[in-house]
């Protein structure tokens, strides 16, 4: 028995997991440990296995992180509904969930065998790594919490009176006429005059006193102002914030407030001026741009862009609501741009039309897209009248580099002789290409088939557009070529449906979500839509036009329309994340860091691509490589 | 009761050894709950199949405890003092030159038989395993090794013949079993990662045969 005491201690060599170290170092977080910290980590660990059904609640024990070696686990809240789906690589700390959020359930749905780690151990690992806390602490916490950050700057309603305020004043005395205010309004497209005396302020006249206090009363044109305007009316000091004035606005009914600073006038706030401080509501935004006067003011509006859109997109607007919204600004940028040069140049010597490619013409712009455009002009024009489209092309094409728009590396641009030309000589081209349509000319070309008229005459957009859908459908070496475009980018799927990533460089793990899945798309719609015949530009219309043809089937169309509003939803939520990090937004996407369900949605669209490759290449190129 | 028995006899000459130690400790009871029930999942490497002629050259082990792998528990050491390792390195990757950094036999016994007291062993192919400890254990303390033993291997085919399903040629090796219950494939060719896997392999089983809580000790023998 004493034996047993006696025992001399046995040296312990030291143990290789290297099998186990090798999986967590392949598994988020932990994968920021170095590899002694993951050494000190394996003693820590347990193993068990759980078969398909078991549950685990706040009250399993013992307490601590569970990881997912293989198998699958559900997450579900207290009404059933599913919070999250893991698999393998994957972790969850039932504890934590139910402090968090109450009643979590995890249920194991398929056989799993699972690395526990003690709640000590994970608690220490947690305090030690900021990283690895920071991973732990909930998705959705984090996200409210960045999102909380950027409240500040976005409510406009705290801006200060005296920043949005006019301070171009129509004042007039209490003795002026009916006639004479009615003018002076007019003339200065006002719809309210300040009555003053000296420097003090003596009343307020709108157009509504005029309307029902002047003419509903029949009263005389020469009689006196005093009689009909507001006396005395309250004012608001010019340092107090919106909110305070909207306030009093609302209470009152007032649509102007006068401004003073210490006890003077100095200005005057409308209801519209309030409209407009809402900066962050797209619509204003594009009102705001149109009101620009310089290329550069213009770009100092867009500044605010890249929050304004990650506001948007977590206040849970979709990112095809987002593109429409984007492409709108784009476009009312393009527009103001060419009135600005229009301004500049002169009226244009012939009819002509402005047209967006790519995209922009589908409304489907993201962040940091590039400008493609070209111009049409009518075959009425002289040849004299060359210099002036020219001259426009520049100052826009200059216009949207200064405000974001990269110049397009192909030289899709109106700066471009081949992209501004006569209707005539464009229609020659159309013809030219898709008679002898090389794959190279087709890949280059393919982008001028989505085009969309952003100003000026859009007949002539429409009659381009016209001779392009009657030379494509009847071709179809053209539209082989085509095919073979759309099936240039095949979707970053392997065997087993795994994701095929970037193996280094930059992007390394990373997917193209651009290159790999949105442009698929595109290409396979746009091939559709042209080998039918179909007007219309944006991808989800070019479907909705297809499915009421019955050129695809209803199931096709919104598989399509689905995937492609999976991948650009995917798109915006990484490049917003890449913003409030403050990287530059870019489509390289690492599916290893999506939470499962969004993954597998991913993987679905990617394996929906792959099916409509397929299909592709069975119609449009039978017989062919 | 029978190994008891056996033990009784060989007692006087293994007294004072590290080996009497192992067996002062109680015997896990065979109505006791499998979740309740200390194993140490063991393999062995050798320098060839047959016990009369090889040598043991590692032996890897780990404890499951409460139901769980316990990965602090997990030790792996090289057996030195054995013949030269020769054509069988091609099999188990260990060459002369790392046995050369191992310990006697004595000492890994003796960590092994401490690590062992009170548990029930578990192998996947217990008898060849079984066979050279007990040649060790008789060279070292005069007696074979005496301790309750499991084999996932018998658990397996017990298994399938109660549900008469056929054992075809290679339906039982550890990278089978395992991919019978869904766990992970595992490559590795060292004693502990076989030990690992093994013990994987044993909580599947176990977890199969009904909630975990229900099966007792004496429903896998």
């Amino acid at each position: 028995m004493a034996d047993a005491n006696n025992t001399p201690a046995v040296p312990q060599p030291p143990v290789e997991l290297t099998p186990v170290a090798d999986f967590l170092a392949a598994t988020l977080p932990f994968d920021t440990l170095s590899p002694s910290e993951l050494a000190r980590l394996l003693p820590t660990l347990a193993i068990s296995y759980h078969t398909r059904g078991e549950c685990f609640d706040a009250g399993s024990e013992p307490c601590g992180l569970r990881i997912l070696r293989s198998g699958a686990v559900d997450l579900r809240d207290a009404d059933n509904t599913l919070l999250d789906r893991l698999g393998e690589g994957e972790s969850f700390h039932i504890g934590g969930l139910n402090a968090e959020r109450g009643q979590v359930q995890a249920r194991v749905i398929e056989d799993a065998l699972i690395y526990f780690l003690p709640d000590t151990a994970y608690q220490a690992l947690r305090q030690a790594h900021r990283n690895i806390d920071r991973h732990f602490s909930s998705q959705r916490n984090r996200r409210l919490r960045r999102a909380a950050r950027y409240q500040p700057a976005a409510n406009a309603l705290l801006q200060r009176i005296r920043d949005t305020m006019s301070t171009d004043l129509l004042t007039v005395r209490s003795s002026d006429t009916l006639q004479a205010v009615a003018e002076a309004m007019t003339q200065r497209r006002v719809s309210s005059a300040l009555v003053l005396r000296g420097t003090q302020l003596e009343g307020i006249i709108t157009d509504r006193d005029l309307r029902a206090r002047a003419l509903t009363a029949a009263l005389p044109a020469d009689t006196a102002i005093a009689s009909i305007m507001t006396a005395n009316p309250e004012t608001v000091e010019a340092d107090c914030s919106l909110f305070d004035a909207t306030l009093l606005m609302t209470r009152r009914g007032y649509h102007h407030l006068p401004v003073t600073e210490a006890g003077r006038l100095c200005g005057m706030l409308t209801t519209s001026d309030l409209i407009l401080a809402r900066q962050n509501d797209p619509v204003y935004l594009v009102q705001h741009i149109s009101r620009q006067e310089s290329p550069e003011g213009i770009k100092a509006l867009l500044e605010g862009m890249p929050g304004l859109v990650v506001q948007w997109s977590q206040s849970g607007m979709h990112a095809h609501q987002v593109s429409r919204v984007l492409t709108a600004i784009s476009d009312a940028v393009t527009v103001r741009l060419i009135q600005l040069a229009e301004a500049e140049l002169g009226p244009a010597p012939a009819t002509w039309c402005w047209v967006g490619f790519g995209s922009q013409a589908r409304a489907e712009q993201l962040f940091a897209a590039d400008q493609d455009n070209g111009m049409i002009i009518s075959d009425e024009a002289r040849d004299a009248d060359a210099g002036w489209f020219a001259g426009l092309a520049q100052r826009v094409c200059d216009g949207l580099q200064l405000c974001g728009y990269q110049y397009c590396q192909g030289g899709v641009m109106a700066t471009t002789e081949s992209w501004r030309q006569p209707l005539q000589r464009w229609q020659d081209t159309v013809r030219n290409w898709t008679a002898t349509p090389s794959p190279a000319a087709v890949m280059r070309v393919s982008i001028f088939f989505d085009l969309r008229a952003i100003y000026g005459d859009d007949r002539l957009c429409a009659q381009l557009q016209q001779v392009m859908l009657q030379e494509a459908s009847r071709n179809s070496i053209f539209l082989a070529a085509l095919a073979a475009n759309a099936l240039e980018n095949r979707p970053p799927l392997g065997m087993f449906r795994r994701f095929v990533v970037e193996r280094n460089g930059e992007h390394r793990d990373a997917v193209d979500l651009k290159k790999r899945g949105v442009l698929p798309i595109t290409e396979i719609v746009r091939l559709h839509a042209l080998a039918h015949g179909i007007a219309a530009v944006n991808t989800e219309e070019r479907l909705q036009a297809l499915t009421r043809a019955k050129k695809l089937t209803m199931g096709d169309g919104r598989n399509l329309a689905d995937a492609l509003h999976c991948v650009q939803q995917q798109r915006l939520q990484h490049q917003c994340q890449q913003i409030l990090a403050g990287e530059p937004p870019d489509n390289f996407l690492k599916p290893h860091g999506l939470p499962t369900l969004a993954r597998e949605q991913l993987r679905d669209a990617f394996t929906l691509i792959d099916e409509s490759q397929a299909a592709v290449r069975q119609t449009y190129r039978a017989g062919m490589n | 009761m029978w190994l008891a028995l056996r033990r009784a006899r060989c007692k006087r000459r293994a007294a004072r050894t590290p080996l009497a130690a192992c067996w002062s400790h109680a015997l896990p009871r065979g109505g006791a709950f499998c979740a309740e029930v200390p194993f140490l999942v063991c393999d062995g490497e050798m320098s060839s199949l047959d016990p009369a002629t090889g040598a043991l050259l590692s032996l890897g082990w780990v404890a499951i405890e409460g139901g769980a792998i316990q990965l602090g528990s997990a030790r792996h050491y090289l057996i030195s003092g054995a013949q030269a390792v020769g054509q069988s390195a091609t099999i188990h990757h260990i060459h002369d030159r790392e046995l050369a950094r191992g310990l006697p036999a004595a000492a890994v016994m003796t960590a092994f038989l401490q690590a062992a007291a009170g548990k029930v062993l578990v192998f996947h192919h217990a008898a060849l395993d079984i066979a050279f400890l007990n040649r060790c254990c008789e060279r070292l303390y005069g007696a074979p090794l005496l301790l309750p033993t499991l084999d996932t291997l018998r658990l397996e085919q017990r298994q399938r013949e109660r549900r008469g399903l056929a054992c075809a040629p290679g339906a039982l090796t550890l990278t089978s079993c395992r991919e019978r219950y869904g766990l992970p494939a595992h490559a590795a060719h060292n004693a502990l990662l076989d030990a690992i896997a093994t013990g994987e392999l044993l909580l599947a089983q176990i977890a199969h045969r009904g909630k975990n809580t229900d099966v007792r000790l004496r429903d896998l023998r």
